[in-house]
């Protein structure tokens, strides 16, 4: 399964809106950090990302989102995750990422 | 997929049922991120005919993924590696094998998860999801990460 990515930003919020379907791992990873990086070039601001269709992500792919947070971070951004499924809840749980980004479901 | 890996995975695939009741399912893959789906696919396929559940098989494509991504990164020019699935009747094995220049095992710690870094994670996350890992690894003669999950 591969990987896409659609983003949208509301200017009414000042949010990045991402929704991210298929797999993140070491070959897909590079085209999410390529995406994620692009935005934050072109505005700084906090970053929802939709998981709901998100089936697999491992270290390559946490690995890119703490890259972004960190340069979120720099403007005191966040980056939030949404609707995570259980075992990708489970990986960020271990990983102690689950403090450090912000899970919400809606 | 290029014609001539896949031919090399076909060639490689093979099935050897011994008299202990363990099965093994030996896979080789080049060492090149786009392949390591195909572990992940398998690893899948082999701990659903044992019977482990839908969390239990995400916690083991995660763990074999983890496992070849370190071959993946650590390698470079490295041609092919294996991966040998054990299939058992309660009991899955996995070993992740490569010829590539290994690293300093005592040089890895655990990761600073208050402060995480955007790498190093991986032993760590097998670690926490597999029931037993063994990692050996020596310079110039590269890693092998054997990882075991019982059925509950």
């Amino acid at each position: 399964m591969s990987l896409s990515i659609e983003k949208k930003y509301r200017q009414d919020l000042n949010v990045w809106n991402v929704k991210i379907s298929g797999e993140v791992d070491i070959y897909t990873s590079d085209k999410m950090k390529e995406t994620l990086n692009e935005m934050v070039e072109e505005k700084n601001t906090e970053i929802q990302i939709d998981c709901t269709n998100l089936s697999y992500i491992d270290s390559s792919g946490l690995g890119v989102l703490i890259g972004v947070l960190k340069k979120l971070k720099e403007e005191k951004n966040n980056l939030v995750i949404l609707n995570a499924r259980s075992n990708i809840v489970k990986l960020l749980s271990i990983t102690g990422l689950d403090k450090v980004f912000i899970l919400r479901e809606n | 997929m290029k014609g001539e890996n896949m031919c090399a995975y076909n060639k490689t695939i093979g099935l050897d049922k011994s008299n202990s009741g363990q099965e093994s399912i030996v896979l080789s893959i080049p060492a090149n991120p786009e392949y390591v789906s195909i572990v992940r696919m398998t690893a899948s396929v082999i701990a659903n005919s044992i019977g482990f559940d839908f969390e239990e098989i995400e916690d083991i494509k995660v763990a074999v993924s983890e496992a070849c991504n370190n071959v993946v990164v650590h390698s470079k020019g490295l041609d092919n590696f294996e991966i040998t699935f054990i299939k058992e009747k309660e009991k899955i094995g996995i070993e992740v094998k490569d010829n590539g220049a290994g690293f300093n095992f005592s040089d890895y710690s655990l990761p600073n998860l208050q402060n995480p870094a955007d790498h190093g994670l991986g032993i760590f996350v097998i670690k926490s999801l597999m029931d037993r890992v063994e990692v050996k690894s020596s310079k110039d003669k590269g890693t092998e990460i054997k990882m075991y999950k019982n059925l509950l």
